[in-house]
């Protein structure tokens, strides 16, 4: 599968006051200069803010391709090798000239007093003026602020106003914008404490542990999202090409992972003909993240608002991988379907699955177009699929069935059609009721297996390890898997607790992340701990991993007990479909031939050489099942319950959840 | 021959570099780190840095999404 990946930056030699030194393409001039162990005023600067260049104390002499000139060398990439000069005499007359101006201007701000010593200026009077400010917290000016707002919340409540010597910080028209959440970055990256907070609403502990693990955050978005996930550009839709390539993203109902059309609904054509820009929902006004996306003036070509113009929220990816799944790659109909199951109040993922297997089965003959009301449902059968949308949401024909699920219609047409049970059973990917959402899972067990033991179904919620298991090859063995079954679930289960969103969790890193070994940076440390200090700021309590995994289980396993009680918590409801775990088809089994085969080989030790497909389909599926069952064993372990899956007393009482009507659920459970 | 990921086999050839991995393997997911022989290659160097034959080629991704 060769792919052309996106060719990093270059290394370029420069030099500084006469030394050599290298440094990557694009990197800013300053950071260079400092990188080299030279002193260079800044004013404007702060290390969390994209440059700005309007203090021009950072002045640098370069010289490029024999011409000399003056740069600010806060906002001036590297793109060439170029010699620089950080300190000629013309230079430090320049800088001392400016310091000169801000300490007659503010005399007594202390990041002020300590630029005029960097820069020799030691006159207070020269340029003292009726201008001059005495408070030692006054607003020099630096901006910091208001590009504070813009890139950590992408607002811009703060600006300049005025001109000239009448310049100065305010919000439009001299009020309190109301607008401004209050989310208190620019009084993080104020200099001199001109900005101060004066209320928590919320009265937490300790409301500075908070703030600085929140800046963290918003500085991150600010300066790593770009090159990262792009979740301020296209949320989470950054993946659709992403799992394409890796063969992951949801094809036909799960037959495959990848299709030569995904360009057409990836994130890329979201960005430039769908997504609004600046018109993010905001899931939570003040999230620097700002994920959600949303489509302006869509214009319906189906159902009760044919004709109107809409705003759509999304597409996320499961809505637009549900997409691929269904064979929709038209974005109009992905964003169609977006917005007729977000106005019906219809999960996008539920839907797509249930429609991805309808589909399967129209096709595979199991039902025809007498039971879909004339309908075509063939895979890409988009107006048809719309169409069963809209008879779910008026309650009437075929798509009053595919409203009930997967689990449902597989248990109808075998009883009322004598559908083959076998094949439905394989096919239709749900467990416990709940469809799959939109990854296949084939070839990483510890994914089917999170996908699968999840208390409420297979989903992301609680552990999402392809990447982990099948590309990084980081948990090999059995007891590795478990390991991981036991940290992520709870771990995820834990935002839901709290009531936290996991996305800046994950969907940015510190950019030093990969100092810690795989195992460690898989857990992105520096976030968890973010997480454990909000908590701790608002509570007051510390936590640390094993306090905050305790937390977990003792929910996570009271969940467990309660659908052990309900009849839903035993090994049997942790069992996929033959489709998230290997192939059911021949067509699907021939289109990984190679991958299968080799596999067959190495890992079963049987020479597929002789054998038909159907043969290989046959020993496929049994080992893989039989793997899953080693994961299973291996995790139910990890986490002290039994060999069914169900919580043992031992386990219970060392988590503390040992009362009397806990017991009385496992005593009198159904399962 | 090389290893990527203690898993997948990628024909040696003279000259090959990190990024002629990562295009031979279709990586192309944005935060991933490399190592070769257990050392860790910055990303600016992958065009540059050459893998000798045999070695031992990790390439992790950070999972992000899901």
């Amino acid at each position: 599968m060769a792919t052309q990946t996106k060719a990093g930056p270059k290394k370029i030699d420069i030099n500084i006051n006469g030394e050599t030194t290298t440094v990557v393409e694009g990197t800013y001039l300053l950071q260079a200069v400092l990188d080299a162990g030279y002193t260079v005023p800044t004013l404007c600067h702060h290390k969390d803010l994209t440059p700005d260049g309007t203090c021009r104390l950072c002045i640098c002499e370069i010289e490029l391709k024999g011409k000399k000139k003056t740069v600010t060398s806060c906002n001036y990439p590297v793109r060439e090798p170029v010699k620089v000069i950080t300190n000629s005499e013309e230079i430090k007359t320049h800088r001392k000239k400016l310091a000169e101006m801000y300490l007659g201007r503010w005399p007594n701000v202390e990041v002020i007093q300590n630029i005029a010593k960097i820069c020799g200026a030691t006159d207070n009077e020269k340029y003292k003026s009726e201008l001059t400010d005495e408070n030692p917290k006054a607003c020099i000016l630096c901006g910091h602020c208001v590009r504070a707002c813009n890139s950590f919340m992408l607002q811009n409540i703060l600006g300049y106003a005025g001109r000239g010597i009448k310049r100065h910080m305010t919000m439009p028209f001299g009020e309190v914008d109301p607008y401004c959440v209050g989310c208190t970055s620019c009084a993080y990256v104020c200099p001199t404490g001109a900005i101060q907070i004066t209320d928590d609403l919320n009265n937490p502990v300790d409301p500075e542990l908070i703030r600085n693990h929140g800046m963290k955050v918003n500085a991150e978005m600010a300066t790593l999202d770009d090159q990262q996930c792009r979740m301020r550009q296209v949320g989470t839709a950054n993946i659709v090409e992403v799992m394409d390539a890796y063969d992951l993203l949801p094809v036909h109902n799960f037959k495959f992972g990848k299709h030569p059309d995904t360009h057409k609904i990836d994130s890329k054509v979201m960005k430039s003909d769908y997504f609004t820009q600046g018109a993010a929902d905001a899931c939570w006004l003040g999230c620097s993240m700002a994920c959600a996306k949303a489509v302006d003036g869509f214009a319906l070509k189906t159902g009760p608002y044919k004709g109107e113009k809409v705003v759509v929220d999304g597409p996320e990816y499961e809505t637009a991988a549900g997409g691929s799944n269904m064979g929709f790659f038209d974005l109009d109909y992905i964003v169609e379907y977006n917005f007729y199951c977000d106005t019906y109040g219809i999960d996008t993922i539920s839907f797509a699955t249930t429609m991805a297997f309808v589909m399967e089965a129209f096709e595979a003959g199991i039902i025809t177009k007498e039971h879909t009301g004339g309908k075509e449902l063939k895979f890409g059968a988009m107006e048809e699929a719309l169409e069963c949308l809209h008879e779910m949401a008026r309650g009437e024909g075929f798509g009053v069935d595919v409203g009930q699920g997967v689990r449902w219609l597989k248990e109808k047409w075998i009883k009322e059609l004598g559908a083959d049970s076998n094949y439905l059973q394989d096919i239709g990917m749900e467990v416990k009721g709940l469809e799959f959402s939109e990854y296949v899972s084939k070839e990483s067990l510890a994914q089917q297996a999170g996908y699968s033991m999840a208390i409420k179904g297979p989903q992301h919620d609680e552990a999402w390890l392809i990447f982990i298991d099948m590309v990084n090859n980081q948990i090999p063995t059995f007891e590795d898997k478990a390991e991981a079954l036991y940290y992520f679930p709870l771990f995820r289960t834990w935002f839901g607790l709290l009531g936290l969103c996991k996305i800046v969790w994950n969907d940015v890193a510190p950019g030093d992340n990969s100092k810690y070994p795989p195992q460690e940076a898989a857990k992105i440390p520096e976030h968890v701990e973010n997480y454990w200090k909000f908590f701790e700021g608002m509570t007051g309590k510390e936590l640390d991993e094993e306090k905050m995994l305790l937390q977990s289980e003792r929910v996570f396993n009271l969940q467990r007990i309660m659908s052990y009680y309900l009849g839903h918590g035993t090994r049997k409801d942790d069992i996929p479909p033959l489709r998230a775990i290997g192939p059911v088809t021949e067509e699907e089994y021939l289109s990984r031939e190679e991958r299968y085969d080799k596999q067959m080989k190495e890992e079963i030790g049987i020479d597929p050489a002789r054998k038909t497909v159907q043969e290989k389909l046959e020993i496929t599926r049994d080992h893989r099942y039989k793997q899953y069952n080693k994961v299973l064993d291996a995790a139910y372990e990890r986490r002290g319950w039994d060999n069914n899956g169900v919580p043992t007393l031992e386990r219970i009482k060392e988590i503390g959840i040992d009362i009397p009507e806990v017991l009385a659920m496992l005593e009198n459970g159904k399962s | 021959m090389i290893k990527v990921n203690k898993k997948e086999t990628v024909e040696w050839r003279e000259g090959m570099t990190v990024q002629d991995v990562l295009d031979i393997m279709g990586y192309i997911y944005p935060q991933i780190t490399v190592t070769v022989n257990g050392r860790l290659v910055q990303r600016e160097d992958y065009h540059t840095h050459e893998i000798p034959d045999g070695a031992d080629v990790n390439v992790f991704h950070l999972a992000h999404g899901g």
